[in-house]
């Protein structure tokens, strides 16, 4: 092999990364249809709910709009993009061939990966930053009384739905199962988490259950940060359960094609 | 095995599940050379392709693509290797001009934006999003991606299948130029006019094996034949006399159609002898052999001709 000099080592650099993520942005954005879940749902319900719960006082001033309908509103954001969406994204493009077509070029399809979730995590700030100025601008909403354990959750909630997620996409051998399995996982860690109505009004198992999964942890717990009281370790566990079940099952059994 | 080879695969064997998908492939591509790789759907060529590519790990064998091993050194290897998958599809709401950004963005020195689209012919639709392509386009989009890091070996796959006449042309004169330019590129087919047309060599798979390797003239002079005379006739067919004939190989009737097989000035021979027999015949043509008869004369069955593959 004397005759042919070695090709230099080189990896995408940060340019590509940045074309990548560009890119993936465009992708979300021009699928107009898949950010309506995501943001206009849970706009929905705070601007529904917004109004009566925003006279009722909980504790330290804080009134049920911001105990109980924002801690959802948000939970509702980050699992309609962790669970629902990113994974319809990655079913596609595995079906379509493009994590393979990139497989072929010096990009890895797991950046695909990275720019999907760095997108995702963007879609969801956004979305949490839209329904917080709603809520306080046109409802009075009150900030949480531990700002940085109310952002702590934020993160570590937004960790877990994508962890969900990613266990979605690893099991879902179409697009089409991807949103029927996503939005199936969505109601029933939703419904046993408080989507629909008090949690005490579930059987005391399924509330145990549902405060146990990563929907119902992050909405106690970001009440718990709203009204000032002691975020609950169980919900931090059930939390960072989630993360690792979800990086485990998917490492496991995720499919590049 | 020689210093200068771009592409060495040495007893490549690749089985799924109870399937031997290829089994004994030794291929050695020389630098500058354009390869062909010819077989029925399932003869194993895309998975040869694959193996060579690195998308996929032989069961026993090895490959060296630059002197690269398309697995460990990946990373390097990428960056002078451009791939074309067989029916593969880009990120459906980015435009043209998007997606060349993006590709170009993963080499070190790439081509210029506007230069691969204006090579493909892609100018007038660099705004126009994928899922809005022809299937023509797409492929043709597919083709600049793959050539947006100067790669110095390239793999096309099924390069033109599903394209019409006026972009499968367009396509053989950039595989030509990329000849020029010195790359080395292995192509997968099973159009026949294509190989024919653009390889130096083939590689003829048959369930993934390797049953001929040669130049395409060389795998047409295998076929033992090099005229083929066909006509018909409303009368008795005189197979006997036609047989009989200098030059006549062989002499197959069916339902009236006559083809007679042999060498030298076939067409004069077999009208000659007609005429005074008193047969009188019809649609007559002469061609030569082509890799068509190769390659059923190689393999026993007629290769695929349809346009779709499936995979």
């Amino acid at each position: 092999m004397t005759g042919i000099p070695l090709p230099a080592v080189h990896r995408p650099g940060p340019r590509s990364w940045l074309e990548l993520l560009i890119c993936e942005l465009k992708m979300v954005v021009r699928d107009t249809a898949g950010l309506i879940v995501p943001i206009g749902l849970p706009m929905l319900i705070l601007v529904m709910s917004a109004s009566s719960a925003g006279r009722q006082e909980i504790a330290n001033g804080r009134t049920a709009l911001d105990v109980y309908v924002l801690p959802l509103v948000f939970t509702m954001i980050l699992a309609t993009t962790g669970i629902i969406n990113m994974p319809s994204f990655l079913a596609y493009y595995r079906r379509s061939g493009i994590l393979r077509r990139l497989a072929v070029t010096p990009a890895s399809p797991a950046m695909v990966l990275v720019a999907q979730v760095a997108v995702g995590v963007l879609q969801t700030s956004i979305g949490v930053a839209a329904a917080w100025a709603l809520a306080s601008l046109v409802f009075d909403a009150n900030p949480p009384v531990h700002l940085a354990a109310a952002f702590g959750v934020l993160a570590l909630a937004t960790a877990a739905m994508y962890a969900v997620g990613m266990i979605v996409a690893a099991l879902a051998p179409t697009p089409n199962s991807a949103v029927a399995i996503g939005l199936a996982s969505f109601f029933a860690v939703g419904a046993l988490g408080g989507m629909f109505g008090n949690r005490e009004s579930l059987p005391d198992a399924l509330a145990a259950i549902g405060e146990s999964l990563p929907f119902g942890a992050s909405v106690q717990a970001l009440s718990a940060a709203w009204t000032g009281a002691a975020v609950q370790p169980v919900h931090l566990i059930s939390l960072t359960a989630a993360i690792l079940i979800g990086g485990a099952v998917s490492a496991a059994l995720f499919r590049w094609e | 095995m020689s210093s200068s080879s771009a592409v060495e695969a040495d007893g490549l064997h690749k089985r799924y599940g109870s399937t031997v998908a290829v089994d004994d492939v030794s291929l050695s591509i020389a630098s500058g050379e354009v390869f062909g790789i010819l077989g029925r759907n399932g003869a194993g060529k895309s998975t040869t392709v694959e193996l060579i590519a690195g998308l996929r790990r032989a069961d026993r064998g090895t490959v060296r693509v630059l002197g690269l091993d398309p697995w460990q050194d990946r990373a390097r290897l990428r960056q002078v290797l451009g791939v074309q998958l067989q029916s593969s599809h880009l990120h459906s709401a980015l435009t043209v001009t998007e997606l060349v950004r993006l590709f170009r963005a993963f080499y070190r020195d790439p081509l210029g934006t506007d230069e691969l689209i204006e090579s493909v012919g892609l100018t007038d639709s660099r705004s126009v999003r994928f899922e809005r392509l022809s299937g023509g386009q797409q492929q043709r989009l597919s083709i600049a991606l793959t050539l947006a890091g100067r790669p110095r070996v390239v793999i096309l796959d099924e390069l033109t299948t599903g394209l019409d006449p006026e972009a499968r042309r367009h396509m053989w004169s950039t595989v030509a130029s990329l000849r020029d330019s010195g790359v080395t590129a292995l192509l997968v087919s099973h159009a026949m006019e294509e190989i024919e047309r653009l390889c130096d060599r083939v590689a003829l798979l048959d369930a993934g094996r390797v049953v001929a390797l040669d130049s395409p003239s060389g795998l047409i002079s295998r076929v033992g034949f090099s005229r083929r005379v066909t006509f018909r006739v409303a009368e008795a067919v005189p197979v006997g006399l036609l047989e009989k004939l200098d030059g006549v190989d062989q002499v197959r009737a069916d339902n009236g159609r006559v083809v007679v097989e042999g060498r030298g000035d076939l067409l004069q021979t077999v009208s000659v002898a007609l005429v005074r027999a008193g047969v009188v015949a019809t649609e007559t043509r002469s061609e030569q052999a082509t890799l068509d008869d190769a390659f059923l004369a190689l393999t026993g069955r007629r290769p695929d001709h349809h346009e779709d593959v499936s995979r």
